[in-house]
């Protein structure tokens, strides 16, 4: 059932009760375990749409298909998605409610209805998968940013959702909580969640994700497999977007003959390992070290 | 803060609090069962002993907790030494109360003693803990979940409090009176919206997670529960009786 489309919005728009349009006709297809990253800029409607597929927000004007099914939004409809769609808000301080860990994490599986047993056991199996399992007891204004963002995760995976939305998961962590939250995310695709974040960093959506859609005042500009990234320079331009790193790097590189032009890397440690194997280059020794500078200022 | 160290880091804090609540609840019992202030003393004793070398609270940390109520209780009984009455020709009079004396040992005594009961319980419980314990007793959900929410936006408020008076500091806020009464007006506005706001982001976050209703958490469980608060449980009675035959 790999990669058949799980949840799909067709032309959403949203209008905001102050007049101000959050979505403008958006069009994207979210397909069964794959790995998402929507790339805008900072009020470029990201969070809005997360909100439209969770069920928090009802479009103003298209649809939302589930399975290929129309969103129901009664109550019974709505706890239905949510059972499915989990979201991780951007600030923990806004999503942890609960006094400890445990009991925060305890609140999705109960609402579920599940029995204490059950409920027990999958705020084991959460905590387990985030890291957390030592933390269980502990309360949540002791924990770092980091740890709450994790709790955040946890509290949203005890409820075994298909598809796990984060907004801006790597935001206000350190390179050190970035690798962390990526092998988490990479532990918890491996095991077939569909994964959907929301992110202005053009070099992490590249790195990390297989689909890429951007956003850009509301509109979703564009959807790509991200191999096809480097061939969206002007897409990605009038989204206000760079092209990351790594891609300007390895073009720099192959002009310069070091490189070949294929395989293009994802990230700079892919690129770092393609230049270990090519021979090393002979430097200019006719090039003194002050020349060098000046060359380079 | 001081409580919040304690009841976090004590040698009882995996004790079931069902067992503390038993044995403070007995505390409680003694402290009216005691008949004479010596007794009730000796019934606060005990229980602050208990707090102290039982569950390992640090001694220093009990008596700043314990200062303030005691300052109270101390300032309460100053109260009973005065009565106000009528004299003889219907104007209202004071004066030092004929019989004052030992109804404030007796008062003194059993309040004293109560609090230590108190002290015991919160000193050597998370509320976290203390929460689970109410629920597992039937207590109202409104109740818990307000418990709930004031206890976590406690710190939160606390956090965003000290993040905007360092703000304000930093561009002078409180470089005078005048600037500081503004700037105080301005975090108390501030701090409104906030409130707004976050209430309105947990209720989104709670919907998200499939809530709506009252606020159902889960406690983390007790190995030997029943055998803990069975020993708290004699214990307590232990200690009624003592307080009951001492008089």
């Amino acid at each position: 059932m790999a990669g058949e489309l799980l949840l799909e919005l067709q032309a959403v728009s949203h209008v905001f009760a102050d007049g101000s349009r959050g979505l403008d006709g958006c069009s994207l297809g979210i397909r069964r375990g794959s790995r998402n990253a929507l790339l805008g800029a900072n009020g470029s409607g990201k969070t809005t749409l997360l909100l439209h597929l969770n069920g928090l927000l009802q479009p103003s004007a298209g649809s939302i298909r589930v399975d290929g099914c129309t969103l129901d939004y009664s109550r019974s409809g709505l706890a239905a998605l949510r059972r499915r769609v989990g979201l991780v808000f951007q600030n923990p301080e806004r999503q942890l409610f609960s006094a400890s860990v445990f009991e925060d994490v305890s609140f999705g599986p109960l609402n579920l209805g599940l029995d204490e047993t059950g409920v027990r056991a999958r705020v084991a199996q959460a905590l387990a998968a985030v890291g957390m399992a030592e933390q269980a007891e502990r309360p949540v204004h002791h924990l770092s940013f980091g740890q709450k963002k994790r709790v955040c995760i946890a509290g949203v995976l005890a409820m075994q959702p298909e598809l796990l939305l984060l907004d801006e998961p790597t935001a206000g962590l350190d390179s050190g909580m970035q690798e962390d939250l990526l092998r988490i995310l990479d532990d918890l695709s491996a095991r077939g969640i569909s994964i959907v974040l929301a992110t202005h960093d053009v070099d992490f959506a590249y790195r990390w994700a297989d689909h890429i859609h951007l956003l850009a005042g509301g509109r979703c500009s564009a959807s790509f497999a991200a191999s096809e990234l480097p061939q969206q320079a002007a897409t990605l331009r009038a989204a206000g977007q760079a092209m990351p790193a790594v891609v300007q790097l390895h073009r720099s590189l192959v002009a310069r003959g070091v490189l070949p032009a294929a395989p293009v890397p994802g990230s700079i440690p892919q690129l770092l390992a393609l230049l270990a194997e090519t021979p090393a280059v002979e430097p200019n020794l006719d090039e003194t070290p002050s020349a060098r500078q000046r060359s380079a200022a | 803060m001081l409580i919040e160290q304690a009841a976090y880091g004590n040698r009882w804090r995996r004790v079931s609090p069902a067992a503390k609540g038993s044995l403070a609840l007995a505390g409680l019992l003694a402290a009216f069962v005691a008949a004479t202030p010596a007794t009730a003393a000796f019934v606060a004793l005990l229980l602050a002993l208990t707090t102290v070398l039982g569950a390992r609270v640090p001694a220093g940390v009990y008596l700043r907790v314990a200062a303030p109520a005691v300052g109270f209780l101390a300032l309460g009984s100053l109260s009973l030494l005065v009565a106000v009455g009528t004299d003889t020709a219907g104007h209202l009079s004071w004066g030092l109360a004929p019989d004052a004396g030992p109804r404030i040992a007796t008062v003194a005594g059993r309040s004293l003693a109560s609090l230590t009961a108190l002290l015991l319980l919160v000193l050597t419980t998370p509320l976290p803990d203390l929460i689970g314990l109410l629920r597992y007793l039937r207590v109202p959900e409104v109740l818990l979940d307000l418990m709930v929410l004031c206890y976590r936006m406690l710190f939160v408020l606390a956090a965003a409090v000290r993040d905007t008076l360092t703000a304000q500091s930093a561009r002078l806020g409180y470089a005078s009176l005048r600037h500081g009464w503004r700037s105080l007006g301005l975090l108390v506005a501030n701090l409104t919206v906030q409130i707004w706001q976050r209430a309105q982001a947990l209720h989104r976050a709670a919907l998200a997670r499939n809530g709506g209703g009252p606020l159902r958490f889960l406690s983390p469980g007790f190995a030997n529960a029943g055998r803990d608060t069975l020993l708290a449980a004699v214990a307590g009675a232990a200690l009624i009786v003592l307080a009951a035959g001492l008089g």
